[in-house]
């Protein structure tokens, strides 16, 4: 892993000219290159100009966006429950800590390039201060030039201490450290003003830090990131691969966790959950598991097809007599008789020896307590007191949204993938016509058609959220792009490999999930991050279509604030911003990603 | 496989295995299966529609179509509710189907062209060239284009008032904060005739270009025939503007086809239909057993290729029930909408047609707002600039990357073989480098393209009047959902398939010719 992890970038570093030399080698070579340089310099000129003017306009009032920041993190969340958010979010920073250190990921900071990039940082914070209008307030003039001038200094420094040929590093550690150091030192030290509510009145108090109840769980948060980096590298090393498969394990389901504890009221009738609904998951688990387990030894392939088949039919039984009422049982009983039934006839597939059965009977444990688990947080209501309905909202909104939907049309597109590359023609036709239809259509009509239609598409008494009926439909619609991802995969997995699956005699699901999907979900790994990446931005459409999040708050809520009528053009500037860093970051450690795989796949 | 212990269900060669073993049946029974489910599925859900609708009161299918409208167009072509065209519910709905092709069609092209200038300077060997257009790049293509479009209205929303003489030429240009105002041009009467007369001259001049081309070949050297039919062409343009009446004969002829296709009987025109559908399964069914066909005879067909078989045919008798029994309807709907083609074909040709193909106009102002109806310049409210702007934006800097990725992908021998034969750096993009990087971008060009169409429908969230704005405005008003969403999917599929035809083309056009 290691060497993988080593700098990528093989460029060589540039001979070293003299200022002037580069200057002339780059911008003055001869006369286009000057033409470009002169019409260039003075279009990002006028433009940093132009943005500036509109950041620092005389109408432009930011203390919208700064008193209205929870309202855009998190919408209407109760304020005294408020410590579940930062449970979560602390829960949440931790294990980006962890999969930071246990993946061992480390950019490989140069210390002279860093060096560099301070420098420049510092000149363009210098060119800033002398666009800035004059409407600016002093301090923020005041505070680029001190930026500037501590960048270039430092910068400097370290590019005299440090030799040209020097290939020295700065440790991701150290790194991750001095950024958080820097965020910290923002938020106790600058004055960035006070805002907030206090019984029901809207206050100000200009020139102090942040509160002490937003500051205090940033401190947690962020030293909880470093340590949990530090903690994660070591165990990474000792005991790699089952932290490496707990994480991902808790990215699967964590954030499920993750909303029970936010939404869910932990006064319920604790009663009901350990009278039936513990012992009914322990009893599907366990008898479920061990039933696996028996019928998957060699030679009892036939019994279990009977077995199955039996349970397929008590099950579907059980259906029919939920229809005609003939005797009471709870929904979630049915639906695991069901599965149990489907695994059970899945077992000849999976038999074999010891470890293989004790994989499937596991996996099937782990799914069902998970199933159970997820239907008893659904029924159980939550009671907490909202003031405005609905309560989910802001950047919590987006960013559940779009990471709910890559889950759930993940086994989708996995699926029409499957069946659009399939030699059966009917599922091939259906898989393909569904792609191409919703391919063809603007997702903002897939939304509307969700949100109208859904509701007349169901039986009467039958009723569905507006958030969930929008959530399906952008998970229709992602399913789509997501097969055409992992079908550029499949057809990038040679003939060869099936020949040789059929040739060991693997069945058609054996071949697909051991040996085709595996190398093809590899390879469609960078298109599904950018995949990931547009399904985030794109969950901006979501205002239109009633849910409040970022875009809508910025561009409805605040403006209709009595204190800031009108007031749209900072929150849209605010969270373009946020949707930009996190866009960025993730298009960035994607590009990473795929250098990786690329190293990984050179012999 | 020998020691295993079912070895009595192990297949005897030359026999055929039991019903439930045999992999033919199972795939088919399954995919069959399926295919039921999901079909009953939709005939559950369309049913629960149906009836949910009639409990409403609300009637299915598309006669909503001819009701007035009864609600006001902010802005698009022939809005104007005048005595003889009504603004009818279908009329509303051209104007948003008009207004969102006209926005795509102009963000395509300045999409394009900021694109490719940002693509290529980010190649450029000038610092500041590369450096602006990668943060260029990186900047508009990580920020929704929702939120770009939303911000672009807001600061429009800034600029000044609206009078008469804002803008940068009074009276021709007006730039303010309720929009753009231009002169326009418009199709007048005579279009139709000029168009038709262009298209007859133009065969023309191919067949000549072609010799003149085939001649240069023959005689080598620069004999300028780009140029020159470029010439004539400019003639023939001058010569269908001025004699463009000459087409009028052309109107009793489109009647009289509107007139014969009228009088085909319901019936002719579903046997006909049904001909089409069995002779197509007829053929493929042909076409298939010709395709198993090996020089020895016949291929022992498998149970697979007797189940493709009778698929089609089953398929094709479906077919022919829904002509019949299912749907009789769709026959004559089908031969009253052709004549109506025809009819509307022979209208713009008829008598008392103008000479001139175009007309124009300048902007006008009354009251201090627009004049949205009516004889004035063409109105780019700021709904439309904002969502051009964002759209544009946002596009070029996928387009820009794209860009560069074609030209990164072309080798670098190719340029550099270009240098040794002389050709300076823009010679050698020109000539050399971006013919072959086309072949790269083709394909990705023609998604961002389509991107942009399906784009367009974020005007909703400004206010801008194209198609999902105007059907959402229909169905608010008499909630016929179900009928609008199918028109969207209609006229978005066409755009699709229309652009992926053209870039379909272009691409096989450009493919390297082997030998």
């Amino acid at each position: 892993m290691s060497e993988i992890t080593a700098p990528i970038e093989t460029r060589p570093e540039e001979p070293s000219h003299t200022a002037g030399r580069w200057i002339r080698d780059n911008l003055f070579s001869s006369v286009s290159n000057t033409i470009q340089t002169v019409v260039f310099s003075a279009i990002v000129l006028g433009l940093l100009r132009w943005i500036l003017g509109q950041v620092f306009s005389e109408d432009a009032d930011w203390s919208s966006v700064a008193t209205n920041l929870r309202l855009l993190m998190s919408y209407n969340y109760p304020t005294e429950q408020f410590v579940r958010i930062w449970v979560a979010a602390a829960a949440i920073f931790l294990m980006l800590g962890l999969s930071l250190g246990a993946w061992g990921i480390d950019p490989g900071f140069s210390v002279r390039r860093s060096a560099r990039t301070l420098i420049s940082t510092g000149v363009f914070a210098l060119v800033v201060r002398l666009l800035l209008p004059s409407s600016t307030p002093d301090a923020i003039a005041m505070a680029m030039i001190v930026i500037g001038v501590v960048a270039i200094v430092i910068g400097g420094v370290v590019m005299r201490a440090v030799p040209k040929s020097s290939d020295r590093r700065v440790s991701f550690t150290a790194a991750l450290g001095v950024m958080v150091g820097l965020v910290l030192a923002v938020v106790w030290l600058v004055p960035f003003g006070s805002y907030g509510v206090a019984e029901g009145e809207r206050y100000a108090v200009p020139g102090v830090t942040v509160a002490s109840s937003t500051k205090v769980p940033w401190t947690i948060v962020l030293l909880l990131v470093f340590f949990a980096q530090i903690l994660g590298r070591r165990l990474g090393v000792s005991v790699g691969s089952v932290i490496r498969r707990s994480i991902v394990a808790f990215w699967v389901i964590g954030p499920a966790f993750i909303i029970f504890l936010v939404l869910r009221d932990p006064s319920f009738d604790w009663a009901h959950v350990w009278s039936t609904d513990v012992p009914m998951a322990a009893a599907f688990a366990l008898g479920g598991g061990a039933l696996l387990y028996a019928l998957g030894r060699p030679g009892r392939d036939d019994l279990a097809r009977v077995v199955g088949a039996l349970l397929l039919a008590l099950a579907l039984f059980h259906w029919v007599a939920a229809f005609f009422g003939w005797y009471p049982m709870l929904q979630k009983a049915r639906i695991s008789f069901l599965l149990i039934a489907l695994a059970v006839l899945l077992v000849p597939t999976f038999a074999g020896e010891r470890s293989a059965r004790v994989r499937f009977a596991g996996a099937w444990v782990g799914f069902m307590v998970v199933l159970h688990w997820l239907i008893t947080g659904i029924n159980t209501p939550s009671t907490l007191e909202i003031s405005a309905p609905p309560f989910l909202g802001g950047l919590v909104l987006t960013v559940g949204i779009a990471y709910y939907v890559m889950l759930v049309s993940f086994p989708l597109g996995v699926l029409l993938s499957l069946a659009r590359t399939s030699k059966m023609p009917i599922f091939r036709v259906m898989s393909t016509t569904y792609i191409e239809v919703i391919r063809g259509v603007p997702l903002i009509t897939v939304l509307f058609f969700f949100s109208i239609m859904l509701p007349l598409f169901l039986p009467r008494g039958m009723g569905i959220s507006d958030l969930a009926a929008v959530f399906a439909g952008y998970t229709v619609f992602s399913a789509a792009y997501m097969a055409e991802n992992i079908r550029g995969g499949l057809q990038s997995v040679r003939r060869g490999q099936y020949e040789a699956a059929d040739a060991l005699g693997l069945t058609t699901v054996q071949r697909t999930t051991l040996i085709v999907l595996p190398q093809a979900l590899r390879v469609s790994i960078p298109n599904l991050v950018g995949q990931a990446i547009a399904t985030f931005k794109e969950t901006s459409l979501i205002a239109i279509v009633g849910g409040f999040d970022l875009l809508r708050i910025a561009n409805s809520t605040i403006p209709n604030q009595p204190d800031f009528l009108g007031q749209k053009r900072p929150g849209l500037l605010f969270i373009s911003l946020v949707y930009f860093v996190v866009a960025y970051t993730m298009s960035k450690s994607s590009q990473r990603l795929e250098a990786r795989l690329q190293a990984g796949q050179a012999r | 496989m020998t020691d295993n212990p079912n070895a009595a269900s192990v297949i005897q060669l030359g026999g055929r295995p039991p019903i439930w073993r045999n992999a033919a049946v199972l795939k088919w029974t399954v995919q069959f299966a399926v295919l039921i489910a999901v079909l009953g599925v939709f005939w559950f859900l369309i049913a629960e529609a149906r009836t949910n609708l009639s409990a409403k009161g609300i009637p299915v299918g598309y006669d909503w179509l001819d009701d007035p409208a009864n609600f006001q167009l902010a802005e698009g072509i022939q809005t104007v509710d005048s005595p003889e065209r009504r603004l009818t519910m279908s009329r509303a709905l051209w104007v948003g189907m008009v207004n969102t092709l006209r926005i795509a069609a102009l963000g395509i092209i300045f999409a394009t062209i900021i694109g490719v200038i940002v693509g290529i300077s980010r190649l450029s060997k000038n610092y500041v060239a590369r450096r602006f257009s990668s943060v260029y790049v990186e900047t508009l293509r990580n920020i929704p284009v929702l939120v770009q479009i939303i911000l672009w209205l807001a600061i429009l929303g800034s600029l000044g008032k609206l009078t008469a003489d804002t803008g940068p030429i009074p009276g021709w240009i007006i730039i303010s904060q309720k929009g753009i105002s231009l002169p326009r041009v418009f199709l007048a009467d005579g279009f139709y005739q000029f168009v038709s007369l262009l298209i007859v001259l133009s065969i023309g001049i191919r067949f000549i270009s072609r010799s003149w081309r085939r001649r240069q070949e023959r005689e080598g050297g620069d004999q300028r025939v780009g140029l020159k039919t470029f010439g004539l062409f400019v003639v023939a343009v001058v010569v269908s503007w001025i004699a463009n009446p000459v087409m009028g004969f052309l109107g009793p002829i489109f009647d009289a086809i509107s007139d014969g296709w009228g009088a085909i009987p319901q019936g002719l025109m579903q046997t006909l239909l049904s001909v089409v559908a069995i002779g197509a399964a007829v053929a493929w069914i042909k076409r298939f057993l010709n395709s198993r066909r090996t020089p020895a005879g016949m291929a022992k067909l498998i149970d697979d290729d007797w189940f493709r078989m009778v698929f089609a045919g089953v398929a094709s008798l479906i077919g022919v029930w829904v002509l019949w029994r299912g749907w009789p309807g769709l026959s004559s709907w089908m031969v009253n909408s052709g004549s109506d083609f025809w009819g509307v074909l022979g209208d713009k040709f008829g008598d008392g047609r103008g000479a001139m193909p175009f007309d124009a106009m300048r902007p006008t102002l009354s009251e201090g707002r627009f004049v949205n109806y009516g004889d004035t310049g063409l109105t780019l409210t700021v709904f439309y600039a904002a969502l051009f702007l964002g759209l544009v934006f946002y596009t070029s800097s996928f387009i820009a990357e794209i860009v560069r990725g074609g030209i990164l992908a072309v080798p670098a021998g190719q340029s550099e073989a270009a240098a040794a034969l002389g050709l300076n750096r823009s010679q050698a993009l020109r000539k050399v480098v971006l013919p072959q990087a086309f072949r790269v971008i083709m394909p990705p060009l023609g998604n961002q393209y389509l991107n942009i169409t399906k784009n367009t429908s974020l005007g909703i969230a400004v206010g801008f009047s194209e198609i999902v704005q105007v059907g959402q405005t229909v169905y608010n008003k008499n909630s016929q959902t179900l009928a609008v969403f199918s028109i969207y999917m209609i006229f978005y599929l066409a755009c699709s398939l229309t652009i992926s035809l053209v870039v379909n083309s272009v691409n096989r056009r450009l493919a390297i010719v082997e030998r």
